[in-house]
Formats: C-alpha cells, sequence, structure tokens
C-alpha cells in the first residue's frame, strides 16, 4: 500500500477554514425581516419550484466552495505519496562519490563544467536528505575513508559539496568505491544507498572498479549511477616531452620532441606548440592528428634560448597548446638536460672479415656525431672495461654469448643507468640470452632461430602504438612497418607485463621487445636475415631503440604526476636538510634514499600542481624536476554507465539504477524521499472548483 | 403656470397638500391648462362664445348669421349639458393600503378620484361616490351641482384601507344599488380572481352602465425591485413567503404582466375601458382617459 504523508503538516491546522462558507450560508439564514406584500400569491406559485433550484445551486456553491478551500489548505500541507517498494521509509546511509578527478574539469560546447553539474546532482542529494539519515560524502581522488554526517546538517554537507573541486589528478575509483562501501557497511541504518556522480569517464572504471560496484550492490545497498557528461568531447593533450634535445635533421640545430594524442573520433586541426622558458618563446612547431592517433612531433628550439640555472646547465621547458575541451592538460612541463651526443658502444664478434656496419651507419652516417648518436665499435672483451662515463647505450649485434666477467661489467652498467640494445641474428645463442642473460634485465624466453616457412619472408607491424621505439615511425598499430623481407627471427615469448612487445609479425611472432632500459631485436639487424638494412624503417627504427634504451640513462626521472611526491636522483648525499619549493607556495622537506649507485630525494608532501619543483640543500640548489598531470585523464571518452550493468550477478541487477537526467534524480529523490507530491493537481482542481463557482454564481446574477 | 402643471399633477407632491378640495382643484386646473386648445374643449346646447373657424372645424357649428353679416367665419362653442351620471367606486381593501414611494394605492384613488370629482361637476355632470370593501361601504348618490363636491371630499377623506377583499361581491352589491344607467369609474388593485372581477363588469354592463377600471398598483408591486431575502407577508392575511426577490423578479414580472394583460383582454371583451395605473404615474394620463371615454359616450 502506498503511504499518504504530508510534508507540511502544520498546514492542517487551516483546515476548520473550509467551514467558513458553512457558516456564512448558516448565518445568512438567520431570521429574516417581514416586509409586507399584496401580490404574496404571484409568488407563491413561484416559489417551490424556483427555490428547489436556488436551493440546490445554493447547496451546488456552497459545496464547490468548501471543497475549494479544503483543496488549497491541503495543497499548502503538501500531501505527498510514497509507493509501497520506496526504498527510503526509514532512515538510510547515502553514500554519495563525487568524482573530482582532472576530467571534471572539462567543459562542454555549451560552456557548462562537468563538475558543476556533478555539484548540483550531489546537492540535490544533500538537500533530499532526511533528519535520520546518515551522509557519507567522498571524492576519487581522496582514498581516505569519508566520516558520516548527520542527514539534517544540511548546510555543512552543502558547503562539504561546494568545496569540491576538479584536480588535476587521475580518479582512484577502486579505493574509493571500497572505501565508501566498507564505511556504509558500518553503518547501522538498514537502508543503504550509495550514488557515484561522475563523467564516467572510460579509463576510470576499472576492472576493480566494477568489481567494487558489484560488491556494493550484491551487499545489499541499492546503487544509483549519476553520469553529469552527455556524451564524449574530442581533446588534445600532450603526453610528454622527450627530455633530451637533440640535434636537428642533418645535423642543424636543435629539436625538441613532444608526444601528443588526439583523443577524438575524427582528425584534429592543426595544433599549433609554443614553447617557452619562463616568459620566452623559445620555439614551436605545428601537428595535425588522425582520429585516436598518438605522435612525437619535433619542434626546433633556439640554441641561444636555452638557459643555464644552478651549477647543472637545465632547461624548464613549459609546452603550450591552445586550450579545448580540457585545459590542464594542454601544458606540458619538462627540465631539459644539455643538449648531447648518444655515445652507443657497438659489439660484435669479429667473425674473419669486417661485419657489416649497418648499424653505424644508421645511427652515425657522417661518423662526426652530428645526427646525435657516436658509435664506437668494441668486441665482447672490450666490455669488461665498461664504464658509465664510456658509453650511454651498449649495443650487442648478433653475439654468441659474452663471458661471465663480461655479462656481469654489462649487468652493473645497466644496473647504473645505462641502455642496452640486443639484436639477435644467426650466431647469437637463444639458450644463452634466455637463461643466463636475460633474466634480471627483461622478461624474455627465446626458442631456436626459425625461417619463414616456405621461403616467404615476415611482415613486421607495429603492435604498441606511441611507443618511443616507434617515435620516427608514422605508423599506426597493426599497420606494415616496411615492404622489405625479413626471413629469419629468433621465436620469443615475452612472459610478464613488465616487457612489452613493440613490433611484431603479421602472425603475431615478436620482433621488437622493450622493458625500461633494454631493447631487444629478434631478428638480425644485419642482411643476414633478408633485406631490412635497405629499408625506409630501418634507421628510425635503430635510432629508437638506442634512444629508447638511452632514456633511462639520461637521468631523467620517469614523469612526475600531480599528486605524487616529487623526486629527484642525486649522485651524492648531500650532508643537510633538502628543501623543496614549487607551485602554490608549496614548501616540503625530502628525504634522501640510496638508489643503485647513487641516491634519490623524494619531498614528504605530494605535488599539489602541475609545474617546476625545486630541490635545494642549504641555499645550494640541487636540481628542478617537472611535475605534470597524468595523462590517464585526457582521454575524455565516457563509458555508458549501462555497459556497467554487465558485470552484475542476476539478482543484483535491480539494484543498480541508472539516473541518466536531472529530471531523473529529481523524480526519484521525490519518490523515495518526499513520495509522489499532488500540491499541483490539488491546487489546479481547487482553482477549476473556483472558477466553476464564480461562472454559477454570475451566471446566476446575471438571470437575476 | 405650465411650468407648473407636472408637479401639480405630481401624486407625490399632491399628497403633501393637507386639503383634498385644493388637491383636486390643483391637479383639474393644472390639467386643464395643459388642455387648451384641446379637442376635449366641449360643445353643448348652451351657447358659451366665438370663436375663430379654423380649417378642419367641423362647418355644422360655423355661426351662419355671422359669416352672412360679416362676410367673417367664426364657431359657435357652447356650454356642454349633458345627463351623464358617473359613479366613482373606490376599493379601500387592506391591500389599498400599500405603497412604497410615498404614496399609498388608496392614497393615489381618493385624490384620482376627488380629481374625477372635481372635473366632473366642473362640467355641469353628476357625481356619486362609493367607497367599498367587504362587507361595508359607504355611499353618496350622484349630484351636478358644485355644492354637492364638499360631501364628496369629505366621504373620499374618511376613506381608510382596511377589511378582506371579496372586492367582487361588493360591485354585485354596487350594481345592484346603482338604478339610472351611467358611468362607472372603478379605481381598485383588483386582486381577486380575474373571473369574478369580469363577472362583476359583466353585471354592470348588463345594467347597461359604461364602465370605466383605473387598474391602481404599486410600482414595486409591477416591478418587485426588492433586493434582500425576507419574508414577504400579504396584507390581506394571505401567504407568507420566504424568497430572495433577485431569483424569483423575472418570473413574478411576467406574470404580473400577465395578470394585467388578461384583466385587460377581460374588459375588452365587457367593453369596457381598462387602465393600468401605478401610482407614480401623473394624474393627467387617467384625467385624459376619462375624458376620452365621456367623449366617445356623448
Amino acid at each position: 500500500m502506498p503511504t499518504f504523508s504530508f510534508l507540511n503538516p502544520g498546514f492542517l491546522w487551516a483546515l476548520p477554514a473550509a467551514a467558513i462558507p458553512l457558516l456564512i450560508h448558516l448565518l445568512s439564514r438567520r431570521r429574516l425581516p417581514e416586509i409586507p406584500f399584496p401580490t404574496t400569491s404571484f409568488l407563491q406559485t413561484l416559489e417551490p419550484r424556483e427555490i428547489r433550484r436556488i436551493r440546490l445551486r445554493e447547496l451546488l456553491l456552497l459545496l464547490l466552495r468548501t471543497l475549494a478551500l479544503l483543496l488549497f489548505v491541503l495543497a499548502f500541507a503538501r500531501p505527498a505519496l510514497t509507493p509501497a517498494d520506496a526504498v527510503t521509509h526509514a532512515a538510510a546511509a547515502v553514500g554519495i562519490l563525487l568524482d573530482d578527478s582532472e576530467s571534471m574539469a572539462a567543459v562542454d560546447e555549451r560552456g557548462h563544467a562537468r563538475i558543476d553539474e556533478a555539484k548540483a546532482r550531489a546537492a540535490a542529494l544533500v538537500e533530499a536528505s532526511r533528519s535520520g539519515d546518515a551522509i557519507l560524502l567522498a571524492s576519487s581522488t581522496r582514498e581516505e575513508a569519508p566520516r558520516p554526517d548527520r542527514g539534517d546538517d544540511r548546510v555543512r554537507l552543502r558547503r562539504a559539496v561546494d568545496r569540491i573541486e576538479a584536480l588535476p589528478r587521475p580518479a582512484s575509483m577502486a579505493p574509493t568505491l571500497g572505501g565508501l562501501r566498507r564505511a556504509m557497511e558500518r553503518s547501522p541504518l538498514p537502508f543503504r544507498e550509495l550514488y557515484v556522480v561522475s563523467d564516467f569517464q572510460r579509463s576510470n572504471f576499472s576492472d576493480a572498479a566494477r568489481a567494487e560496484l558489484v560488491r556494493a550492490a550484491t551487499a545489499g545497498m541499492r546503487v544509483f549511477l549519476v553520469p553529469v557528461a552527455g556524451s564524449s568531447l574530442p581533446n588534445r593533450a600532450f603526453e610528454s616531452i622527450d627530455p633530451e634535445i637533440r640535434p636537428g635533421p642533418e645535423g642543424r640545430g636543435l629539436e625538441l620532441r613532444a608526444r601528443l594524442v588526439n583523443h577524438a573520433s575524427a582528425p584534429s586541426d592543426r595544433i599549433a606548440i609554443r614553447l617557452r622558458e619562463g616568459e620566452a618563446l623559445i620555439g614551436g612547431g605545428d601537428a595535425s592528428l588522425r582520429a585516436g592517433e598518438r605522435a612525437w612531433i619535433a619542434m626546433p628550439i633556439e640554441e641561444r634560448g636555452l638557459g643555464v640555472s644552478g651549477s647543472s646547465r637545465e632547461t624548464r621547458v613549459t609546452a603550450e597548446m591552445d586550450e579545448d575541451a580540457l585545459a590542464t592538460d594542454d601544458v606540458w612541463h619538462a627540465v631539459l638536460g644539455a643538449p648531447r651526443r648518444l655515445r652507443v658502444l657497438r659489439i660484435v664478434e669479429a667473425r674473419g672479415g669486417a661485419p657489416p656496419r649497418f648499424t653505424a651507419l644508421a645511427l652515425d652516417p657522417s661518423r662526426n656525431g652530428a645526427s646525435g648518436f657516436s658509435v664506437e665499435e668494441g668486441s665482447p672483451a672490450s666490455l669488461l672495461s665498461l664504464t658509465a662515463g664510456r658509453a650511454d647505450v651498449v649495443l650487442l649485434e648478433d653475439v654468441a654469448a659474452l663471458s661471465g666477467d663480461a655479462e656481469a661489467r654489462l649487468r652493473a652498467f645497466v644496473r647504473d643507468g645505462g641502455g642496452l640494445v640486443v639484436a639477435m641474428g644467426p650466431h647469437a645463442d637463444p639458450d644463452y640470452y634466455s637463461r643466463r642473460f636475460f633474466p634480471g634485465l627483461i622478461d624474455l624466453s627465446l626458442q631456436s632461430a626459425a625461417r619463414a616457412p616456405d621461403g616467404g619472408s615476415y611482415e613486421l607491424r607495429a603492435r604498441a602504438a606511441g611507443h618511443p621505439i616507434l617515435e620516427g615511425l608514422s605508423v599506426e598499430v597493426g599497420a606494415p612497418l616496411s615492404k622489405a623481407r625479413l626471413t629469419g627471427l629468433v621465436r620469443g615469448n615475452v612472459t610478464t607485463p613488465r616487457a612489452e612487445v613493440v613490433v611484431q609479425t603479421s602472425s603475431g611472432l615478436p620482433v621488437v621487445v622493450a622493458a625500461p632500459s633494454v631493447a631487444v631485436f629478434l631478428s638480425s639487424l644485419s642482411d643476414d636475415w633478408g633485406e631490412l638494412p635497405f629499408s625506409g624503417a630501418y634507421v628510425p627504427l635503430i635510432r629508437g631503440m638506442v634512444s629508447h634504451a638511452a632514456r633511462a640513462e639520461s637521468g631523467a626521472p620517469p614523469s612526475l604526476v600531480v599528486g605524487a611526491a616529487p623526486r629527484m636522483r642525486l649522485a651524492a648525499a648531500p650532508s643537510g636538510g633538502i628543501r623543496v619549493r614549487g607551485p602554490r607556495d608549496y614548501v616540503s622537506t625530502a628525504t634522501v634514499e640510496a638508489e643503485g649507485t647513487g641516491f634519490r630525494a623524494v619531498a614528504l608532501d605530494p605535488a599539489p600542481a602541475p609545474g617546476f619543483y625545486q630541490f635545494d640543500t642549504e641555499g645550494q640548489m640541487l636540481g628542478t624536476v617537472a611535475v605534470n598531470v597524468d595523462p590517464v585523464e585526457s582521454d575524455l571518452t565516457t563509458l555508458p554507465p549501462d555497459s556497467l550493468r554487465a558485470a552484475l550477478p542476476p539478482d543484483a541487477l535491480e539494484r543498480l539504477t541508472v539516473l541518466p537526467t536531472t529530471a531523473a534524480l529529481t523524480r526519484h529523490l521525490q519518490a523515495t524521499r518526499r513520495g509522489e507530491e499532488l500540491w499541483l493537481p490539488l491546487l489546479l482542481l481547487a482553482a477549476v472548483l473556483l472558477a466553476v463557482e464564480i461562472a454559477l454564481a454570475s451566471a446566476r446574477r446575471l438571470s437575476a | 403656470m405650465s411650468d407648473d402643471r407636472p408637479r401639480l399633477l405630481d401624486p407625490v407632491f399632491i399628497s403633501k397638500l393637507a386639503r383634498l378640495d385644493l388637491q383636486a382643484r390643483l391637479v383639474v386646473e393644472g390639467f386643464l391648462t395643459g388642455l387648451h386648445r384641446s379637442p376635449y374643449h366641449g360643445f353643448s346646447v348652451e351657447f358659451a362664445e366665438h370663436r375663430q373657424y379654423m380649417p378642419g372645424d367641423p362647418l355644422r357649428h360655423l355661426d351662419w348669421k355671422v359669416l352672412a353679416k360679416s362676410d367673417r367665419k367664426y364657431l359657435k362653442q357652447y356650454q356642454e349639458e349633458t345627463n351623464l351620471r358617473a359613479h366613482l367606486l373606490v376599493d379601500t381593501s387592506a391591500s389599498m393600503g400599500y405603497g412604497t414611494s410615498g404614496v399609498t394605492k388608496l392614497d393615489y384613488a381618493r385624490q384620482l378620484a376627488a380629481s374625477l370629482a372635481y372635473l366632473i361637476l366642473g362640467q355641469h355632470d353628476a357625481v356619486g361616490l362609493f367607497g367599498f370593501a367587504q362587507g361595508r361601504g359607504e355611499q353618496i348618490p350622484a349630484r351636478s351641482t358644485m355644492g354637492h363636491l364638499r360631501p364628496l371630499l369629505l366621504l373620499l377623506e374618511r376613506l381608510t384601507a382596511g377589511g378582506g377583499t371579496d372586492f367582487t361581491a361588493s360591485l354585485h352589491t354596487l350594481a345592484e344599488r346603482i338604478t339610472r344607467r351611467g358611468l362607472v369609474v372603478i379605481l381598485s388593485d383588483l386582486l381577486d380572481e380575474p373571473e369574478k372581477i369580469a363577472q362583476a363588469i359583466h353585471h354592470f354592463r348588463h345594467r347597461r352602465h359604461e364602465v370605466l377600471v383605473f387598474h391602481i398598483l404599486d410600482p414595486q408591486e409591477v416591478a418587485f425591485d426588492f433586493e434582500r431575502e425576507a419574508v414577504y407577508v400579504d396584507v390581506e392575511g394571505g401567504p407568507r413567503v420566504t424568497t430572495r426577490p433577485r431569483e424569483l423578479r423575472d418570473d413574478y414580472r411576467a406574470r404580473i404582466q400577465a395578470w394585467r394583460a388578461r384583466l385587460r383582454t377581460i374588459c375588452i371583451e365587457k367593453r369596457a375601458d381598462y387602465m393600468a395605473l401605478t401610482t407614480d404615474v401623473p394624474y393627467d394620463r387617467a384625467l385624459l382617459e376619462y375624458l376620452a371615454k365621456r367623449s366617445r359616450l356623448l
């Protein structure tokens, strides 16, 4: 049975007002005056018929007036009908997870920010709370468990909602959902409702986050998904900047490379990029990206514009593009090292006669380092004297196996930040590499070498889009890398996610496998197994692998993101305390930890905003690191909330409801908190009754 | 003088004058002043004066002798001399005491009767008076001397409203009592059954009397223009009706009009003259009606 209630029962005291017409009617029937009149006989013949009609009409008018007044009073008392199956006849624990991740700062075509819409929905939920409710307000970037607030403390709750702003951080959807669910389970209240107010960004709802929703639904909670983004928004973003300044084309000038992504289902317009050091414009370029494309864009940069700060030469560069839907990812900060050449120690085995020099020519064709690479030839024995100061990257090219000492020295080199590129070939011993050399360096197991069947060839295809190894090759995922024939390769198998297949054959056999500081080419970089060295893809592929291996060696820390503690590598531990300063008056102390052969300074407080963070000790500057937003938030593709129901078991399906619009949320809150309000129909009915009464009374006067 | 004429004929104004003889004289003189050059200036056997011939005058009154002597056309006017005997019947039933505009129906009837008597005696006709109601009545026989006016007026002043409305019974009695044929002028509100009234008029007609009915009603009896709800009590002990006038007004008016039309029809059928009056109607209309009737009779 539906429950009938009044939301303003105080007005029911005015119900006796409905008796006013009746009182007036009765008072008007007081003792009437007597008027002598000679021709009453004429009246007498009229009276019974007329009086009956008049009395009937008067009764009708009385009834209409009384009913109209009654309806007015009832309308002011706001009657409501709550359906029998409404969840909240009693107080409820209401959990509100408000997504405040970076993507919520996105602005749609009408200029509305997602976070404003989300706050409005959350405010509606707060407004609908009742005195007995316990409200748990959580945000998706803070993992601490929320504390319940009393439902009648609306002012505080409203302020708490008002204070929430979109932060330049990714959402931690699974942990925050889990924390909220556990906090709600601790509530003694029998009804529990969990509202997720979010843009339902695809990247935020991982399997773990979906599993949390399922746990909440199967734990008896009613889960309501409140999407605030009407549709996916196209967005362009920076994803990285190569901290290495490289020589420009043909060795002239310098260039900086930035990785851009176009999260859109249509090609981008021309994207203009400006590079600044402070306020000074020091370079720039433009690019157009296809739908969904990631690409490295090389841009000329003025050598004279590169400043020197502190004792080490470093340049703070900010790359900007025109603002689009999400403004925070249209700026990228980078601390650039001094322009330098990558030193490559190429290890080949002497097998009688001069070995082919394809790789050396690809890296340094003019032999003067103008290409940004300088190549030193060496034998496996030369590895015994390998130090970090001698080379940045070691390239093992078709080496059968290494001696124990050489192998240990090479491992130490990599551990100290050196890069390693291993190329197989007809002489390399897959068993040695698979069993002895690779463990600890890259999770890759090898089998025997294989030739292409029936005299055919393998076709190379890009597998990992936007991988730095492919940055010189403008290819899409699955597209052929080259038309060159590759007739043999060593079959390999990636064993853990730490190693990534970057290039594979059309039949799915790995060709290029990458791990931090290490790249492995599973075929020959010479012309032993085909004609790859003669193809256009050869030079960018070799340079990509060497650059990838050298990147970790370059000293640049992995990209630092907002929300994480700023950290930087130190060659030596400073004697005094370290202080870190950054944007928004950020000041923090830092601790020093050992890392490999060096040290690492880690700030105690997380970075609140993107920008440059400077480490110093006792007035001496140690260095600067750049902190940027996490690129994961740049993809503004939304997930249809209904798709989240797919993971639910059938018996929990009815516990998950999508409230796609403000109207749907309002209706839901109306039905579950206040019931279906009836004041408007009552008011309309009263108005109609009054209109009928006036019409009847006017008709009577006119006829009279 | 002519400016005062409407005032002198206004029932409310006249009713404020204390003496009935004065009232009657003022009314009739005011009325006659208005009739200057009117066709009601009578012709009689007794010469009164000459008047210049006007085209359209009947040639039978042309003074041929004067024409022969002086070649001028004059008409001879005569003092009228008739044997008309008029009987004024004034209803004094209780309902005649009703009045809402300062004049009761009886007042109106009394002044109208006095004026008629003055006018009739002025024309050397005989006039008598009957005040009648159920079970009682006073009578003065018809005489034509001006000295007869005083007792007539005294009786009129004595008349008071009262008693029931068995009006037709009184009429029948009077019809039996008036032996010489003459003009019977009834001044009444005729609150009785129309059929009975028809029989009474028929009775007069049967006795070869001419009948002129002045049907006198109060304006409120015609319009029923009351506003408030009240108990309306019949003045002659009839029914009591509780009503809101505005609810019944239209139907009531329609019925009153139908009733008056019915009475008019009855009078026409009985070859009597009927005139509906309300107490706010100036007396000249009634006097004119009388003169028209008299001229038809002569």
